[in-house]
């Protein structure tokens, strides 16, 4: 009888725990954050450019050391930013800034994201239509820069090929089409022993997670094509649903030049990283390279870099599409800061604080320029706040020249980090020879209208 | 005969010895390159040192300082010897209960256990992770909990087979002695379960040292594990990825189980042997 | 003894049971509940009936059939050279030769290393040979399969290895003897007397090296990451990428890890069941 009591008290005792655990579990929905932290917030931000870690890594250091308040910068690799998102944000710890990357991006994430329309760095903001805004007209995401990319010319080694005899063209001025870019660049690497480099592109990355330069930016530019050639609405999900990659031949020829007028064979591709190609042309390896301004401190700091600052340009991405001519660099933005409005409001103020303090202060505006060489669309930054780096400026340049056609970056409504991977899983393969072209015009086709239909 | 015999010998001694070959060759390679320039790696992994290739010790610096390692190896240090450490004794004591006290609940209970050693880790991933945010165990404290419970299954498991076999002569001695029940286990059960006691804590410490699924998902920003430090500075999480700082770093990732292997080689060969047969 | 010891559950039992809930029991029925379910974050759940499981199955960009066949291959493939090779290395190492120990105490190392950390240093060392003819592993799943069917021969070679040693060293010496005093020859006593005693062995190896293949996660992550074009993606980084990898795939990446497990579950139950009736023959 006695064992029998001990018995059922042992069992009644593990129940209650097991209940206790399940009403910890089951209750408190929303109250995630919160609780023992200090009472004047800390920072947590997620940062989405695995470059620019170094950098936020001593502007926190700066921050906290002048503030007394905790600034934490953690950086996802190459290709997991949402991924890490994902299971940041489910977390108590949160993060309290987060990146996201345009529309679709706040798609995905706008449960978390806080409406900033009355911060004080939003006032700042010189073109308001840059920012995200919701269906409730609330601004939720500030774009952090303006960013340019195009293929980056070693100039140096490009001035000693357009002297040899025979040179296809005798100056970077004179190709302004895919056809001339064609002629040059498959003149130029049958010279290559006579410029002493191993090819004229920098390899193409195409190891999963480093092959965003070609399913995401190089892709933006048969897009914008098409969408131009539609009038397409691209605030109007209907209008971006499908595609019919009209220009496919193009990405292919385009494409191909990366691939067979190359420093290494397009088999290896698979195994190249971004790194690896910036190492490339930083040591004169290679005369181009597709890339954007924020390339600038890859270059400059490889080991034994050759190419002086003053020697690297701009080319814009020539396809061969009708009017390109007047073509110019791919200039947006695809990083835009969002405040997760489940942290706790002294986390939400103390991380508001730390993005004026950026933005609007002299040390803060002078990191923003010079160490994350962002080109900052905000009124607090004058000419002399102007990036120092050459392919920051040339992209201010070519925003500002006249008859000129920069191509927008269409890219931030492409359907999902999904789509890019296996855009680039189909890249890999084409370039190793597994995978027909016509194939892969069909599967983007159709995983564009999957995944935007998932996501819808 | 005699020679046949020793030309078979010979032939043993040579797949024997080429075996070894490809069985260390790997870990070897990486030694060797952990002393290369970056460039030097790159150019060509099989190539010898030379004294233009070699850079002593700076890889394993410039490795150390990049990732944290220190911060690491403390973390999946602690979190490995405390977590065997609970899992060997609280374990013993529940198996020792199942097997004494026989009743409805012990044996649902002990059913539960050996259920849990067959699901997967994937079954209970998501929901394990969730689980312990709530309880805010995402910390080299917490983590210990989900690993004592985890492991408890194959832990509980292996401790009760062994201790089926021991008479209770012993221990029915000790309570007429007037020992109570803790006394007798500590003092007469833990002492006769001492070798099933090592196999399991050295099939645990294999486990969590190398365990990288569960403390990713589980531990809050900031804490990092050796495997998943190996996994970030392999995809550029640390920058640009560094050939050199690498290999050092996946050299010192293994020697502390090299070392761990040299000390008790015995018990680790028969006690994974053990767990292997029993599991 | 019973008597006194059942009052002492909160010390000896209730520790070990809390935690067991919390990492185990209570995740292993929310599971269950929420592969039936459509949610993102747990506690939005509803109910959706069977849509997680056919997604899983019938959706093109699941690709979790694809994996299934893939784990598979490498499964069977995995069994097949994994276990030749120990029970290769154990005969080599039962003939009575000097430095059996050393040899032994080597080819067990792989076994200890991590599969994280082992996946990489293959990945850089094939990755390095492979560039010798212009390849990479990403090339083809092709590469990636043998790749992966050789990280993992490598790490669970020693391991069966000495499982077979046990085994062959259990035969009675005096069978040996008596067979070769019958003018049996070396394949008659391979064939007729070690084999047939050291099938335990063989069960058990079999078994290892069916569950440890089927559930490989560290490894492929590392070695391949499922690439190229997720075509060596198995089973279990197919339902980690579903899970962290997309918006809105929790709960088809739920009804995977169900599907995992239960497929798990069954190999286990034929194992018992034929370790089972092993021990009732003998």
């Amino acid at each position: 009888m006695k064992t029998k009591m001990k018995r059922f008290a042992a069992i009644t005792a593990t129940l209650l725990l097991l209940c206790g655990l399940l009403a910890a579990c089951g209750g408190g929905s929303g109250s995630g954050g919160g609780g023992g932290k200090s009472e004047s917030g800390q920072v947590y931000f997620q940062n989405f450019k695995p470059e620019q870690d170094e950098a936020y890594q001593a502007i926190a250091a700066e921050y906290t050391k002048e503030t007394g308040v905790p600034v934490k910068v953690i950086t996802a690799a190459s290709g997991t930013y949402e991924q890490s998102l994902r299971s940041e944000i489910a977390k108590k710890d949160a993060p309290t800034i987060f990146q996201i990357n345009g529309p679709v991006g706040y798609a995905s994430w706008k449960d978390y994201t806080a409406d900033l329309s009355a911060s004080e760095v939003y006032t700042h903001l010189t073109d308001k239509s840059l920012a995200i805004t919701g269906e409730d007209g609330g601004v939720y995401g500030i774009p952090l820069t303006i960013e340019g990319y195009g293929i980056i010319v070693n100039n140096k080694i490009a001035a000693q090929y357009f002297a040899l005899p025979g040179a296809q063209a005798t100056s970077l001025d004179e190709i302004t089409t895919f056809a001339k870019l064609k002629a040059v660049v498959e003149d130029m690497q049958s010279k290559a022993s006579d410029l002493r480099i191993d090819g004229v592109f920098a390899s193409t990355s195409l190891k999963p997670g480093e092959d965003w330069r070609w399913q995401t930016h190089l892709m933006n530019v048969p897009i914008y094509y098409e969408w131009s050639g539609e009038d397409a609405d691209l605030s109007d999900p209907a209008a971006t649903a499908e595609i019919k990659f009209q220009y496919s031949d193009n990405f292919k020829d385009i494409f191909d030049l990366y691939l067979n007028n190359s420093t290494i064979k397009p088999t290896v591709a698979g195994s190249k990283t971004v790194d690896d190609s910036m190492a490339e042309f930083a040591l004169g390896k290679a005369v181009m390279v597709q890339n954007g301004n924020w390339a600038y401190g890859q270059i400059s700091g490889v080991d034994g870099n050759t190419v002086a600052a003053e020697d690297v340009t701009f080319l814009p991405i020539y396809i061969g599409a009708p009017g390109e001519e007047t073509q110019g660099l791919c200039i947006g933005t695809e990083n835009f800061f969002c405040i997760n409005k489940n942290a706790s409001e002294a986390d939400q103020k103390a991380s508001l604080d730390f993005m004026n303090w950026l933005y609007t202060s002299d040390a803060g505006k002078a990191h923003v320029t010079n160490d994350l060489g962002f080109i900052a669309p905000f009124d607090t930054f004058t000419d002399a706040d102007k990036p120092a780096d050459p392919l920051g400026q040339q992209v201010m340049d070519w925003s500002a020249k006249s008859g000129i056609q920069n191509v927008p970056w269409n890219f931030t409504v492409f359907p999902s980090q999904q789509f890019k991977d296996n855009f680039g899983g189909y890249l890999l393969l084409y370039a190793q020879d597994q995978m027909g072209w016509s194939d892969v015009t069909s599967k983007v086709i159709a995983d564009w209208a999957a995944e935007k239909a998932a996501a819808a | 005969m005699k020679v046949k015999r020793s030309a078979s010998k010979t032939l043993t001694y040579t797949v024997l010895i080429i075996m070894v070959l490809v069985c260390v060759a790997p870990l070897l390679i990486i030694l060797m390159n952990s002393f290369k320039g970056k460039l030097f790696i790159s150019d060509d992994l099989f190539a010898f040192l030379t004294p233009q290739s070699f850079v002593g010790g700076a890889n394993y610096v410039s490795g150390v300082t990049k990732m944290n390692f220190v911060g690491a190896f403390g973390t999946s240090l602690f979190v490995t010897v405390a977590s065997v450490i609970l899992i060997v004794f609280l374990c013993s004591m529940t198996a020792w209960y199942l097997v004494r006290v026989k009743n409805k609940f012990t044996s649902v209970l002990f059913y539960l256990f050996v259920f849990a050693m067959i699901v997967p880790f994937q079954m209970v991933m998501f929901t394990m992770s969730w689980v312990s945010n709530r309880l805010s165990l995402g910390n080299p404290v917490g983590i210990l909990v989900l690993y004592l419970g985890f492991g408890a299954g194959l832990s509980v498991f292996i401790f009760t087979g062994f201790l089926k076999s021991i008479p209770i002569d012993i221990e029915e001695a000790a309570i007429i002695d007037g020992c109570t029940p803790m006394q007798v286990f500590f003092k007469v059960v833990f002492p006769i379960m001492r070798p099933t006691i090592i196999t399991v804590a050295i099939l645990d410490v294999m486990w969590i040292w190398n365990d990288y699924l569960l403390p990713l998902i589980v531990l809050d920003t900031g804490y990092t594990t050796l495997p998943i430090a190996i996994q970030k500075i392999f995809t550029g999480g640390y920058g640009a990825v560094d050939m050199g700082g690498l290999m050092a770093m996946l050299v010192l990732s293994i020697i502390p189980i090299i070392i761990f292997y040299l000390a008790a080689q015995k018990h680790i060969i028969e006690g994974v042997v053990a767990g292997a047969v029993k599991g | 003894m019973q008597k006194s010891l059942t009052k002492y559950f909160p010390a000896f039992v209730l520790p070990t049971l809390a935690a067991f809930s919390i990492a185990f029991l209570v995740p292993f029925v929310m599971g269950i509940v929420l592969s039936f379910s459509d949610f993102t974050i747990v506690t939005d759940a509803r109910f959706n009936g069977f849509d997680n499981y056919v997604r899983a199955f019938t959706d093109p960009s699941s690709n979790f059939v694809y994996a299934l066949g893939f784990t598979a291959l490498f499964t069977v493939v995995s069994i097949i050279t994994v276990n030749i090779l120990a029970f290769l290395l154990a005969m080599l190492l039962t003939r009575g030769l000097k430095g059996t120990n050393l040899f032994r105490g080597v080819f067990f190392v792989p076994n200890l290393i991590g599969g994280i950390v082992l996946g990489y240093v293959w990945n850089t060392i094939l990755n390095a040979i492979l560039s010798n003819f212009d390849l990479t592993l990403m090339y083809s799943a092709n590469l990636g399969f043998w790749g992966l069917i050789i990280v993992n021969s490598w790490q669970m070679i020693g391991y069966m290895m000495i499982i077979y040693i046990a085994g062959i060293q259990n035969i009675p010496g005096d069978l040996k003897e008596a067979a070769a005093i019958d003018g049996a020859n070396k394949r008659q006593t391979l064939f007729r007397i070690t084999l047939p005693l050291v099938m335990p062995s063989i069960t058990i190896c079999t078994f290892l090296t069916l569950t440890n293949s089927f559930k490989l996660f560290d490894q492929n992550l590392a070695l391949t990451g499922g690439g190229p074009s997720n075509m060596t993606e198995m089973l279990a980084l197919n339902i980690y990428h579903t899970f962290y990898g997309r918006n809105g795939w929790s709960g088809p990446g739920q009804a995977k890890a169900v599907v995992f497990f239960a497929l798990v579950g069954v190999i286990a139950l034929i194992q018992l069941r034929i370790t089972r009736s092993k021990e009732v023959e003998n």
